[in-house]
């Protein structure tokens, strides 16, 4: 299929070759229309956020204020930490000003004044790369005051992360950019009533922004042809774990699973089975290898297997995988990253980590089978972010879907008058 | 430590709102940790609770308390790295260097042991980075060479062998007189001759022409930091560009490379940034 967010052109992160290829004719178009028809066009074409809740992003985008004589801001999150997830990056070195055309049109949309591309500290070389492709386009009057003699004034700020996961949450991220500790926020009020500096803001994953030109470009119509009806649009698939060509592939959604592995990534080394795969990152549900079949990269159809479509990282284990080492090592990364604020993540997060850590170490008890199960449904929901959910579902998921492996491994094993009960 | 030399970072922020991390990041980058002297100086010139400051520090893992060994080597245990080995690639780092838990130092000072919960690169894993480079789908019995390189210094470049690395001759962008001084070697190539001053200091320098090369030789030591102005030898114009630095935002210094070329480079000692212009014609 056609590639669009990441077309194989040399040298597109060069501001000369992204314009000989049709770049930033979308930013100059919709300097032409009204806002709202902007936002329409975008909300028209179904766009959903890629960062893993899948929102509509034009919808978020009527969230803002329209009349207001207040600064308004955008920002861009590519804070990118989830286990799995590679995408942003492949954005940022091969097609930033896609990326760059994304945000103006966006600002323009929402009247923001000021937009800023929050990037994970880690990406200390991409980061470098924005810089000079932001360089480029201020140089070149696409951002700055009257832009392109619209009267429309943007500017663009690149923020460096300091490595914290939980800055990927778009609250945190608002608190991070302010200088603070990156704590999640209580919601309501919403980002769009107050966000950053108490402003309205809207926040939106780089991939989801980057999808925005091509919308304006060709017209909601074509964009909304793509791929999955109610999941339109090209998707960044970041392919890892046991494959033989590990990778990012662009794709359209709703491509089966079992295709991507098998004829994108190259298969599994050796032949060998799948045992699980992570579809959307290390935060969605795990699935069985046995349920692949007829199981596509696309939010329902994820959705209706009993997982989700995530920021698209599939994470790939064969057979002779310990998924008990596996989990407890997911669990491990949400203990460690957990901020702190909310009582039932700072501690079960912890309590999760321990007792898969007993199992681990082979002194697992038949009862903490359950008690995996009781301590995530009691993290689920009661945080203020999402942290909390991403830290229960893998869990959930791996001891309903893989139970046997958890039977196995306990130390203790069925209290036989249990098994009686059974029977 | 000398806490007034925390100054100037603070103050070129000027107490703007949400400055903090940008400060504490370079704190670090010129100390390698935030010692805690400083942490005090950023909290009485913000005018905020040392706990406040304190706490973002010990919040985000970019930051360390402590001062880590001259190499620092990362091993990755994300998900998709755990899969494909990173575990055991961590223990043999932990058992060749006889450090018992990550996050720990060598007696010497030498390795710094650490390991990071995902890279992003989960494509390349299991992944380790030694000093900011990258190895990729590492195995254990790759791990001795890789310390091996870290201590000799991932930085060096081997100037014969790298392509990337090739001799340019530059002259002066005013008189058009030639720089390079073929009786004085850098590199093993001829260098190129610039007057310099900073501050009440005037000397000569000369830098390797490896275009990719940053040796550079003086009269008078340079401090790390300081901007110096770059002169002609033979008609004595200062060698200043239009454009400042992209990453620290000092003067850039242009030279005429022979064949039509434009090179740049940053006038900060310490900057590596330089720009070569291919279509550039002429310089004012």
């Amino acid at each position: 299929m056609e590639k669009y967010l990441l077309p194989d052109i040399r040298d597109l992160h060069r501001i000369d070759v992204y314009e000989a290829h049709g770049g930033y004719k979308a930013f100059r178009k919709a300097l032409q229309m009204k806002t709202e028809d902007v936002t329409e066009e975008v909300k028209k074409s179904g766009l959903k956020g890629r960062g893993g809740a899948c929102f509509p992003t034009g919808l978020k985008w009527t969230f803002m204020p329209k009349q207001s004589d207040k600064p308004k801001y955008l920002c861009v999150n590519g804070d990118e930490s989830e286990p799995g997830t590679f995408k942003d990056r492949q954005i940022f070195e091969f097609n930033p000003h896609l990326m760059i055309e994304g945000t103006l049109i966006a600002a323009y949309a929402m009247g923001g004044s000021i937009s800023y591309i929050y990037v994970r500290g880690e990406y200390g070389k991409w980061i470098k790369m924005i810089e000079k492709a932001l360089h480029d386009a201020y140089a070149k009057g696409y951002i700055g005051q009257n832009i392109l003699g619209s009267g429309f004034s943007t500017e663009i700020i690149v923020h460096r992360g300091a490595g914290a996961y939980i800055c990927g949450e778009e609250s945190a991220l608002m608190n991070s950019i302010e200088g603070d500790r990156g704590y999640p926020r209580v919601k309501p009020p919403f980002p769009a009533q107050n966000g950053l500096w108490g402003r309205a803001t809207t926040i939106n994953n780089v991939e989801t922004i980057s999808n925005v030109p091509l919308i304006i470009d060709r017209g909601w119509e074509w964009y909304s042809k793509i791929g999955a009806p109610k999941y339109p649009g090209p998707i960044l698939v970041g392919v890892s774990g046991h494959v033989n060509k590990p990778g990012v592939y662009e794709l359209p959604t709703g491509v089966p699973l079992l295709e991507i592995i098998h004829k994108y990534a190259g298969g599994v080394p050796g032949n060998k089975a799948i045992k699980a795969v992570f579809p959307g990152g290390s935060s969605t549900m795990v699935l069985r290898g046995d349920q692949l079949e007829g199981v596509c990269m696309d939010a329902e159809s994820l959705k209706a297997a009993g997982s989700s479509v995530g920021t698209a990282g599939l994470i790939v284990m064969d057979e002779d995988t310990d998924l008990i080492k596996v989990i407890a090592r997911i669990a491990k990364f949400y203990y460690h990253e957990s901020c702190g604020q909310c009582t039932p993540c700072r501690e079960g997060t912890g309590w999760l980590w321990k007792i898969l850590n007993r199992f681990e170490n082979g002194e697992g008890r038949w009862e903490d089978i359950d008690l995996l199960l009781d301590v995530a449904n009691n993290v689920e929901g009661n945080t203020i972010c999402a942290l909390g959910d991403a830290a229960a579902w893998p869990v959930q998921s791996m001891v309903r879907r893989f139970r046997d492996e958890f039977e196995r491994r306990a130390k203790i094993p069925r209290p036989k008058v249990l098994e009686a009960v059974a029977v | 430590m000398n806490p007034t030399s925390v100054l100037p970072i603070v103050e070129k922020y000027n107490n703007r709102r949400g400055s903090l991390i940008s400060i504490l990041e370079e704190i670090q980058s010129q100390y390698g940790y935030l010692p805690s002297e400083a942490l005090q100086v950023v909290a009485d010139r913000t005018g905020r609770s040392l706990v406040d400051i304190y706490g973002v520090a010990t919040f985000y893992k970019a930051f360390r308390l402590k001062p880590r060994g001259k190499h620092l080597i990362c091993t990755c245990l994300g998900t998709a790295c755990h899969v494909r080995g990173g575990p055991s690639i961590a223990q043999e780092f932990e058992g060749q260097l006889g450090i018992k838990r990550t996050g720990e130092t060598t007696p010497d000072k030498e390795f710094t042991l650490e390991t990071v919960m995902c890279l992003g690169a989960c494509a390349l894993g299991p992944i380790v980075v030694a000093d900011g480079h990258y190895f990729p789908n590492v195995t254990t019995s790759q791990v001795k060479t890789i310390i091996g390189r870290t201590r000799e210094g991932l930085d060096k470049i081997e100037v014969q062998k790298d392509k990337r690395i090739f001799p340019v001759e530059v002259a002066c962008p005013r008189c058009n007189h030639t720089l390079m001084d073929p009786d004085h070697l850098v590199d093993g190539h001829p260098s190129i001759r610039v007057t310099v001053s900073f501050g009440e200091e005037h000397g000569w320098l000369r830098l390797s022409s490896l275009y990719g090369s940053y040796t550079i030789e003086t009269g008078s030591e340079i401090p790390m930091g300081t901007i110096a102005h770059f002169f002609c030898p033979h008609c004595h114009a200062e060698l200043i560009g239009a454009s400042n630095c992209m990453a620290c935002e000092a003067p850039m210094v242009p030279m005429i490379v022979q064949g039509g070329a434009i090179v740049q480079i940053c006038s900060r000692r310490g900057c590596r940034s330089h720009m070569l212009d291919l279509d550039a014609t002429a310089v004012t």
